[in-house]
This record gives C-alpha cells, structure tokens and sequence, in this order.
C-alpha cells in the first residue's frame, strides 16, 4: 500500500506520479500497465488540480493498493467541490479537425484506461476509486464502468 | 520533454522525445507558436520517440491543427506507435489527423 498527500497542484503531478508508478513497477506490472495507470492517474489529478479548489488551495491523497492478485486500485482523494467524473457524456469523437472541441478528453481517456470507475461523495469528500486487472493487458476497447452517484457538475 | 526542429523545404519538422504531460505540454505549444511566428505553415510533428502522451498534449495537437488549417497550412503527424498510438486510436484523433510512416512519407505527400 501506497499513501501520499500533496497540495492540488499541477507542479506536483510527478511527484505523485513517479512514486506509484515506481511502486507499480516494484508489484512487476508490465510497463504497458503502468504507462496506462499514469495517464488515468495524471488526468485524473489535473482535473482536481485545475477545479475542485476554485476559492482556494486544498490537497488530494492518492491511495495505492493491491486488492487481489490480479487488481490494483488507485484511489483518489480530494476535499473540494462536488464532481462526479462518471457523469460526465462521452465527447465527440468523430468531428474534423476545425470542427472537433480542444478539450474534454481528460476524463475521457481515464474511464478508458480504468477496468472499472466509482465516485462517491463522503463527508465533504470526492472519493474517485480506479481499478486496472494486472492481466489481461486490455486492448483499446469498451470498458466497463460503474455510473456510481450522480449530481451536480463542476 | 525534448524537441528539435528541422526546417525542409517543404515543411517544419519538429521530433518530440519523451513525456508530453500537462507540465510539459505547454512547452511544445511554445515552440509550435515561434515556428508559425517564423513563418512555417506545414509542420510535421515526429513522435518517434514520444512514450507518453495525455489529452494535455492533445488538446496542443489540435489547437495547433485549427490555427495551421485556418491559414491554410497543415500539421502532419508521424511515427506513431506503444502508448502514444493507442491515445490517438481511443480519442479518435488518428482519424482526423494526416498520420504517416516516417517524414519522409509525410514531405512526400506535399
């Protein structure tokens, strides 16, 4: 199990980063795995860095840990305004270029790379739990998520 | 993140090496703003040795697409593969972007 604590903050996206992705490496997670559980990790740390704390600073946790021998689960932790990322409509993926939104993608791209997504709100508290099969390496595909409690969107 | 660039006479062509992640992806925006500044209006953007990319680096690649198509130039992207290939396959960016082999396969189309 892996625990670490830091201000929401884009200048500390490594710093949470390397240290799962070196304890992911040290469980001996292909680098495939890995390369995935970053990007779900970052997108999921920018968009709480970039807008659950609009009137000020706050922290976010970030929880590691093996659930079974084949499942990890990140968990991440944040005190800021209500945000359900499971609510979120899928973009759109099939515009031309000028036509085609910048932005949108991040929470996106997290629930693809996730084998299962819940939110919960608790105490105040946005609970976003990633769960990532060791094996099978998954392909590019559908992924099952779970919707988890709806509301209001940041 | 790394970038270097090489002017062609056809095209800019600008190799990316590591991580584009959303610190480091403002610094690849930069450098495409002075090769539009310097006048270049194709640009082809190698990511042979790019290993991670998010939406971050993305949303850079598109924004960057729509200011070179708005003046009639174009963004060419090559040498996708691993990690970077299947975030372009999952947004659905490999269809909507000229995405080629190698530069060379990319100057020649142009």
């Amino acid at each position: 199990m892996l625990t670490i604590t830091l201000p929401a903050s884009l200048s500390n996206l490594g710093q949470f980063i390397v240290p799962v992705s070196n304890w992911l490496k040290s469980q001996g997670l292909s680098r495939q795995k890995i390369v995935r559980i970053e990007l779900a990790l970052e997108e999921a740390l920018v968009n709480i860095s970039r807008y659950a704390y609009p009137q000020g600073r706050g922290d976010i946790e970030v929880h590691c840990q093996l659930l079974d021998e084949n499942r990890y689960l990140i968990e991440i932790i944040d005190s800021g305004i209500f945000f359900d990322v499971c609510a979120l409509p899928t973009p759109e993926l099939k515009a031309c270029v000028a036509e085609r939104e910048v932005g949108g993608l991040g929470v996106y791209l997290m629930r693809k790379m996730a084998d299962e997504i819940t939110y919960r709100r608790e105490k105040d508290k946005n609970i976003l739990r990633l769960i990532f099969q060791a094996t099978p390496d998954r392909n590019a595909g559908a992924t099952p998520f779970n919707p988890g409690h709806r509301g209001i969107q940041r | 993140m790394e970038m270097m660039v090489r002017n062609e006479e056809k095209a800019a062509i600008i190799a990316v090496t590591g991580r584009m992640d959303a610190v480091s992806a403002p610094q690849f925006d930069k450098r495409l703003e002075t090769l539009m500044a310097e006048g270049a209006t194709r640009i082809i953007v190698n990511f042979q040795n790019l290993e991670y990319i998010s939406s971050a680096g993305l949303q850079i690649v598109l924004a960057n697409a729509k200011k070179l198509e708005f003046i009639d130039g174009e963004l060419l992207l090559t040498n996708l593969s691993g990690a970077v290939k299947e975030v372009f396959e999952i947004s659905g960016f490999d269809t909507i972007f000229q995405i080629f082999d190698d530069p060379d396969a990319a100057l020649a189309s142009l």
